[in-house]
Formats: structure tokens, C-alpha cells, sequence
């Protein structure tokens, strides 16, 4: 999984600095349409994705408590959060398409949908390992001895949360 | 041990708060960067040494993941300093 994990972070990181570079020879076109977004929205879904991370936490905890359901309800607050951070993605995107926005619209836009996409299908697959790890632990399948697919699942996540955690001030921040 | 953890989440929820505060601020450009970016810095290290848990881990991963926090946010601060001068 750590392979993954790290190809992932990789092929963000040239996302990031390709973004950021791209800015450089066309300050004003990206200042000017980062005025566009809705910062709120980024803001909240950062404490969306911060605070399942640290469920995801407290469900690894529990595991290692043998506390399987326990386990179960916080990672089903953890993805609570998540399902609730597509949502307003989703509500985000909406917005700039009946706006007219597009990927061919400029430069910014382009990297805004493509990286913002790619970073929900992420947080997509992350719920779909949280549900897998999450329905395990529901029917008792891990315990403290044995809990190995809770940690990568989590590992997973906090890499999601990781990638964000740039993702958010590099798009809707810096300026 | 979960102390701890409460502690941190609230610490990361704190520090997003200071950079969209900053970024909300009449400040310049220039003004912002530094603290963004290190407010980015610190949340990176919180996930990856204390939710990730590989503070303590088996060599490389730690430096690894670290590495690429701190080499791509070091250059995203280059690339926007080179943009501001």
C-alpha cells in the first residue's frame, strides 16, 4: 500500500508544482479567477476532511481496543464526513458549469476542475476502502491481534486529507 | 494517546482557520505566503507523524513522505515568490 500511497503523492506533487509554475507567467488571469471560487465551501470541506482523518483515528484506536463496532461507528463518522465533502464538490462544480465554466475556459479553470476532479475520485475510492473496512469491522472481522486492513484503509485516507491539505491553499488561498 | 490526537485536530482546525483569515485580511501578497505556507507545512507534519503514525516508523517512509511535503511545498513558495518579483 505505502507503494501506492507514495506514486500518489507523486503524481499530485507534479499536479501542484505544474499548477504553480503555470501561474507564474499568468499572475493576473489566476488571480482574478481564483476570485471566483467559493472559498467557504473550500474552507468547510477542509475541516470535513480533517476531522474524518482524525476519526479514522480514533477508529484504528478502537480496533486496537478489540472494540470492533465501536470501530465501525467512527469510521462511519469518518465517511460521513467524507459523503458530505462530495457533496459540496459536487455543489462546487455545479455552480461553475451553469456559470458557463469549463476545463477550456483558461489556464486556471483547467487546473482547478482537473486537479479538483482527480482529488474526488480519490476521496471516492477512500469511501469505498472505508466502507469495505468499515463493513469488516461491523461483522467482527478484525480484532486487536489482527487489524492490519483498518491501517491501511486509514493510511488511505490520511493520505486524501494529505494531498488537501495542499490542495486548499495552493488553489483557494494563495493569491 | 487520543488526548494527544484531540489535541492535533484541533490544532489543524485552528491553523486552516489562520490561513483563510490571512488570505480574507488586506494583506499583500508577499505578507501571506510565508505564514500559508508554513501553517501547510506544520498540518503536512501533524498527518503524516501523528495520523499517518509514521513518526517512529521503519526508515525510509517517514523521510519519504516528509521529503515530499517539504520539497513540494518549498517550491510552490519559489514559485509564487518568483511570480510576486
Amino acid at each position: 500500500m505505502w507503494f501506492f500511497i507514495l506514486a500518489e503523492l507523486l503524481v499530485f506533487g507534479v499536479f501542484f508544482l505544474a499548477y504553480a509554475f503555470a501561474r507564474t507567467r499568468n499572475v493576473e488571469l489566476f488571480n482574478a479567477s481564483q476570485l471566483e471560487l467559493d472559498q467557504l465551501s473550500g474552507a468547510i470541506n477542509t475541516v470535513l476532511l480533517i476531522s474524518s482523518s482524525y476519526f479514522v483515528v480514533r477508529a484504528v484506536d478502537q480496533i486496537r481496543h478489540d472494540r470492533s463496532r465501536s470501530c465501525a461507528y467512527w469510521l462511519i463518522a469518518a465517511m460521513t464526513c467524507g459523503g458530505t465533502f462530495l457533496a459540496l464538490k459536487l455543489v462546487e462544480f455545479g455552480a461553475k458549469i451553469e456559470a458557463g465554466i469549463s476545463m477550456s475556459t483558461n489556464t486556471f479553470f483547467m487546473f482547478y476542475l482537473g486537479l479538483g476532479f482527480f482529488h474526488f475520485m480519490h476521496v471516492v475510492l477512500g469511501m469505498v476502502i472505508l466502507g469495505a473496512v468499515t463493513l469488516k469491522a461491523w461483522k467482527g472481522g478484525y480484532s486487536a491481534t489482527s487489524y492490519g486492513g483498518v491501517e491501511t484503509g486509514a493510511a488511505y485516507w490520511h493520505m486524501v486529507d494529505l494531498v488537501w491539505i495542499i490542495l486548499f491553499p495552493l488553489i483557494y488561498v494563495l493569491h | 494517546m487520543m488526548k494527544a490526537a484531540t489535541f492535533q485536530w484541533l490544532i489543524l482546525l485552528a491553523m486552516t482557520a489562520v490561513a483563510v483569515g490571512l488570505s480574507q485580511a488586506s494583506l499583500s501578497d508577499n505578507a501571506i505566503l510565508a505564514p500559508v505556507l508554513l501553517t501547510t507545512l506544520v498540518k503536512g507534519r501533524i498527518v503524516i507523524d501523528r495520523f499517518m503514525a509514521l513518526q517512529g516508523a521503519i526508515a525510509p517512509w517517514r523521510w519519504i513522505v516528509l521529503g515530499w511535503l517539504v520539497v513540494v511545498v518549498g517550491l510552490i513558495g519559489f514559485a509564487f515568490h518568483m511570480a510576486q518579483t
